[in-house]
């Protein structure tokens, strides 16, 4: 967050959502006077092809699924009948991943515009902004952006063309990693514990009480007013390579200058690293980056070259995720990082399945062993086993990210493991 | 014969045994996961069990679980109780100090998610996250009952998010009932020895 008030950020080019002039806090009029509402506005004055729009657009989730987000749209809007749900969600609470907090806490109100363009398309008259309650003044803020929207006599409007009056919240999640798996949203929303839940049913058939809910992450929502303002070629021209629009960056680690980077979807690897990031911290040479957060495949010094796109991420076989870009240099210990990621999703398993629960514990334990320098050969030829044998135990993907951090660094970094083996 | 993988280790084993003794067959040291050596008392042999083709892994006690070819098999034995919780039996004869020794001991069990983790994890089926509900509810006895069979193999204190250690809550529920409410054959039995009507062989 601090990252984007420093100089050098000021003159990236390809700001869309982080423009300085859409900085306004949660003041309306500031938004107003930053170009919003026009998106609100050709979506009203068009409803029927909006979603049209989107998927000329190639706009996809940007929670870290990458799931295109007009077939999401579509599905919602789909269903019968007019007791539908939008949800903002803004739970984020994933290690290394520090966008949404930036995008709610310092431009809301194209997330809220996004999420009333929303709730036109597919038929929703709820409109829910579900805010992790432990990002400082993040949700306040958004509480007041809620608030300037209500008094706001564009929602009349939106209510006439919904046929019902039209109800915008701002909800504090659980704050709980899991409290992010869409599921897990619907379960908070009817009071409940955020426990994930079995799908199908998806929360497009069956959400919120049951009804239909749309569920899109924060910097998705964002993007949508400024795709209907500005069309779905300009979105398109903001990427490189094909891949459209512009992706949030959470930069961190072993760099010179980690922070949020909203750079053009497609941009290598290297170039975040290199320009944005200021290149590796005190001069060492790279070594991994652990790609969307700690639960997916590492990219090493052969995959610098990556387009960060969610395609190109996914044909080197890891992904794009979150976008969050956790780094590490020659001299970091990649069995410490795993470590401590794996505690961090040991920690965070929600207890509804037992080989989550217990299972990466048990990771935890083992890989603290190796780390601290009493692991064994078998405790890990146990680590290997567990990575096969765990997989697909849970509801939700929790233990299946948490063996893939494990297993891709043991294939990629099994040396180093080794070498830390007692005997 | 049957193949089957334990902590890493390809094994074969005769078939219908237990997955215990394809380990000991399969020559792994038992030193860590092994107490009463297949009896089914004494909880140390936890694992985590994937059967060829299975949707997910389960959790068992590998000397009650039969061994099936291309099974995969990770003793869980690294975990331990986050603290312990100390407490006089003979002061528990009390209910009300029972209860809120209880309380003060497992303040954790007050904020059970229900999520049946320790339920599914439980090797014995045991209705353990009720079990809980009757403790924290002060039926000392209702609990006693329902963690019976309960042999303390943890596992559902390691798949508890809130670290509760339900086993740990039972066993505490057992003896408050037995500190105020002794088992009467118990009872029958200890008077008579005391009187002299049962004869005791004791050694020099």
């Amino acid at each position: 967050m601090d990252a984007l008030t420093r100089d050098q950020l000021a003159i990236e080019p390809a700001r869309v959502l982080t423009a300085p002039d859409l900085l306004v806090g949660s003041s309306l009029p500031g938004w107003h006077a930053a170009g919003g509402g026009i998106g609100l506005r050709r979506a009203l004055e068009d409803r029927a092809g909006i979603i049209g729009v989107l998927e000329r657009a190639g706009l996809r989730g940007l929670g870290g699924a990458g799931f295109p987000t007009h077939r999401k749209w579509e599905a919602v809007a789909a269903q019968p009948g007019p007791e539908k749900v939008v949800v903002c969600n803004g739970n984020e609470d994933e290690p290394g991943t520090f966008k949404d907090r930036f995008l709610l806490g310092r431009t809301p109100h194209q997330v809220i515009e996004g999420a009333l363009i929303a709730a036109l398309a597919v038929g929703a008259r709820q409109v829910v902004m579900y805010v992790n309650p432990h990002l400082g003044s993040v949700l306040p803020t958004v509480a007041e952006a809620v608030a300037a929207w209500r008094a706001d006599p564009v929602l009349l409007e939106l209510a006439a063309a919904l046929g019902g009056p039209v109800t915008l919240e701002a909800r504090a999640s659980s704050g709980r990693y899991i409290g992010g798996e869409e599921t897990a949203v619907v379960a908070w929303l009817e009071g409940s514990f955020p426990f994930p839940r079995r799908k199908p049913p998806f929360p497009a058939e069956s959400g919120v009480h049951g009804k239909p809910t749309l569920i899109n992450n924060a910097e998705t929502l964002a993007h949508v007013p400024h795709i209907l303002r500005h069309g779905a070629a300009w979105f398109r021209s903001r990427g490189r390579g094909g891949a459209p629009g512009t992706k949030l960056f959470s930069l961190s680690g072993d760099v010179q200058r980690p922070g949020l980077y909203e750079l053009p979807m497609g941009t290598p690897l290297a170039e975040l690293i290199e320009e944005h990031g200021g290149g590796m911290l005190m001069g060492r040479a790279f070594k991994a980056v652990f790609t969307g957060g700690p639960s997916n495949t590492l990219l090493t010094a052969d995959h610098l070259d990556v387009p960060l796109d969610f395609d190109s991420v996914r044909a080197r076989g890891s992904r794009l995720g979150t976008g969050a870009m956790i780094v590490v240099s020659e001299g970091t210990s990649i069995p410490r990082r795993v470590t401590e990621f794996v505690e961090f999703f040991a920690e965070s398993s929600c207890g509804q399945c037992p080989p989550c629960k217990t299972g990466t514990y048990q990771l935890a334990t083992l890989l603290h062993r190796i780390d601290s320098g009493h692991g064994t050969r078998a405790d890990l030829d146990s680590i290997r086993q567990l990575c096969g044998l765990l997989p697909g135990s849970g509801r939700c993907g929790l233990i299946d990210g948490a063996v893939t951090v494990v297993a891709s660094s043991l294939e990629r970094f099994g040396a180093e493991y080794e070498s830390m083996l007692r005997g | 014969m049957i193949g089957v993988e334990i902590d890493g280790r390809s094994a074969q084993a005769p078939e219908g045994t237990t997955v215990l003794l394809a380990a000991a067959a399969a020559g792994l040291p038992l030193t860590g996961n092994v107490g009463c050596m297949g009896q089914g008392v004494c909880g140390a042999c936890r694992a985590l069990v994937r059967r060829d083709g299975a949707a997910t892994a389960e959790t068992v006690l590998a000397c009650e679980t039969r061994a099936e070819d291309g099974m995969r098999v990770s003793f869980l034995d690294r975990f331990t109780l986050p603290r312990q919780a100390p407490y006089d039996e003979t002061a528990l004869a009390d209910g009300w100090a029972a209860y809120e020794r209880m309380l003060e001991l497992f303040p954790n069990a007050q904020n059970c998610r229900h999520c049946s983790g320790c339920d599914r994890a439980c090797p014995k089926g045991l209705s353990v996250q009720t079990g809980v509900m009757q403790a924290t509810s002060g039926d000392f006895g209702a609990a006693a009952e329902t963690f019976a069979l309960c042999v303390m193999c943890n596992l559902c204190a390691a798949a508890c998010p809130e670290s509760i250690a339900p086993n740990h809550v039972g066993l505490f529920a057992r003896r408050a009932l037995a500190a105020s409410q002794r088992p009467t054959d118990l009872i029958r039995r200890l008077h008579q020895i005391v009187t002299g009507a049962m004869a005791v062989e004791t050694t020099p």
